[in-house]
């Protein structure tokens, strides 16, 4: 397998951003996607000309500095871009959201070294990078690994096969939790950086799923030799990254695609029934087709302010590691992912069969209902709610964050 | 650190081998796992006879043996004060 290739990328604007030039490279990236958004998904694709976009309108770089010529963008903006991508998108608002995840455990806590070789690259466009932390027969547990990496000299040896990786085969570069170097325990756990051309990446099986198709998330083994200075953080500070950035980024970052995904199936729902093609041939006096919108515009509504009231937390938390700011970041996960896809369930009810259920409606409601059957399932939803039970036994107050 | 608090930890560090439990021995690298936090602070408040406050539940606090000791051992004072009496040894 080769790395994808692509005529150089235009560096970004050196700019600082601004909410409506994110906003504006944002809508750039979706029209992209919708151009692509039926055959990405319908061949189980990853949307390239969505992510040469991204790299086109330096939007990879939204996290990176601006003195490293990034965008100096916040986690605001990637909620934002994730709500606005995850309309048109999810895999593609996922891909990004994700990506962005990577850059602010970098930007955070690589040394100076990993961050003068990186962000500039990541600013300029010519770095996508993918997340390898899944790993077969850990459960989905993130603080633990088995695979360990070996110490040699002043270089670490990767070895490390992983069954989920979204856009890992078209990833410049992967940030990939392995067991610390010995004699470290698999609660241990390292973050380190891996460049594709410093790996051989050898992909297995196929990629055939029910939704989230265009995300592409095969299962990779990962095989190569790293210099010491491109782990990130301190060996076995993973840990410590999950807690400040890997964690409230992700469940910000997913939750924000999935409130997109639902809120764009509302709005093109809404359209058909306001088109002048469609008005009178639908009752819109019907109770039960304005109860199912209102309950669907409910479910949205609640995601979105915990959402914003989650984002609002960890901007100004202290410290994001006590048990309400936890159940918070949580409730928020487990909301989003349920609500999300029973607002979409909600919506199929109220269009019936024809818009509904198939494939070729303008709702796309069929889409992005498989799309979102997906959310409970990243990082279970079941799952969390056993850490939630722990977690609530420990704040006896019940302080709300 | 109080040797009755080292051997109740011992039991939730699977990880610690035949190491001596050190103030900066690191809790969660030897085996400690967050969901695990409640029992030991069930064993902490039996030993101890102390409650320990909603606040200290964080990631400090359970970074290493000597930062919850350090939590453990403030609580000890504070139960000490309060009421005027010895701490009673479990």
């Amino acid at each position: 397998m080769s790395a994808p290739t692509f005529a150089p990328a235009r560096p970004a604007p050196a700019a600082g951003p601004g909410a409506t030039a994110v906003a504006d490279r944002v809508a750039r990236v979706a029209a992209v996607a919708a151009e692509h958004v039926e055959r990405t998904d319908r061949d189980a694709s990853f949307p390239l000309e969505a992510l040469q976009e991204m790299r086109r309108t330096g939007l990879l770089g939204l996290l990176v500095p601006a003195s490293h010529g990034g965008l100096g963008g916040t986690t605001d903006d990637v909620v934002s871009a994730g709500i606005a991508l995850g309309r048109v998108d999810t895999s593609v608002a996922m891909i990004f959201v994700m990506h962005c995840q990577q850059v602010a455990a970098v930007v955070r806590y690589a040394n100076d070294r990993l961050r003068e070789e990186l962000l500039p690259e990541i600013a300029a466009g010519r770095m996508y990078l993918a997340s390898v932390t899944t790993e077969a027969g850990k459960g989905g547990h993130l603080l633990s690994s088995r695979s360990a990496l070996a110490a040699h000299e002043d270089e670490l040896l990767l070895d490390r096969f992983a069954p989920i990786v979204t856009g890992g085969e078209y990833a410049d570069g992967f940030l990939v939790t392995m067991q610390s170097p010995p004699p470290a325990s698999p609660h241990q756990v390292s973050l380190v950086y891996a460049h594709r051309d410093q790996l051989t990446v050898e992909r297995s099986g196929h990629w055939q799923p029910l939704g989230m198709r265009a995300s592409h998330s095969v299962a990779l083994r990962l095989t190569g030799t790293l210099p010491a200075h491109q782990v990130v953080g301190e060996h076995g500070a993973f840990r410590t990254i999950v807690t400040t950035v890997f964690g409230p980024m992700a469940h910000l970052g997913w939750s924000a695609c999935w409130l997109g995904t639902a809120a764009g199936a509302l709005s093109r729902v809404v359209k058909l029934l306001r088109s002048p093609h469609t008005r009178g041939r639908v009752d819109l006096d019907s109770e039960l087709l304005l109860t199912r919108l209102s309950r669907a515009r409910q479910r949205i509504d609640t995601v979105h302010a915990l959402l914003e009231r989650a984002r609002q937390v960890v901007a100004s938390a202290d410290d994001l590691s006590v048990p309400r700011v936890q159940l918070l970041l949580n409730a928020l996960k487990i909301t989003a992912a349920d609500e999300c896809h029973r607002a979409v369930d909600d919506l199929v009810d109220a269009v019936g069969m024809r818009h509904g259920y198939l494939k070729d409606s303008p709702t796309r409601l069929e889409h992005s209902l498989r799309d979102l059957r997906s959310a409970a399932l990243n990082y279970s939803n079941d799952r969390l709610h056993l850490v939630d039970g722990k977690l609530a036994l420990l704040d006896a107050e019940v302080r709300l964050a | 650190m109080d040797t009755r608090f080292t051997e109740l930890l011992t039991p939730f560090l699977k990880f610690l081998g035949e190491q001596e439990i050190t103030p900066d021995a690191p809790l969660r690298e030897l085996g400690l796992d967050s969901m695990q936090a409640i029992e030991l602070l069930f064993a902490i408040e039996d030993a101890f006879g102390v409650t320990l406050a909603d606040d200290d539940m964080n990631d400090d606090t359970f970074a290493t043996a000597g930062s919850l000791w350090s939590v453990v051992h403030a609580a000890l004072g504070a139960h000490h004060g309060a009421d005027g009496t010895q701490v009673r040894a479990a």
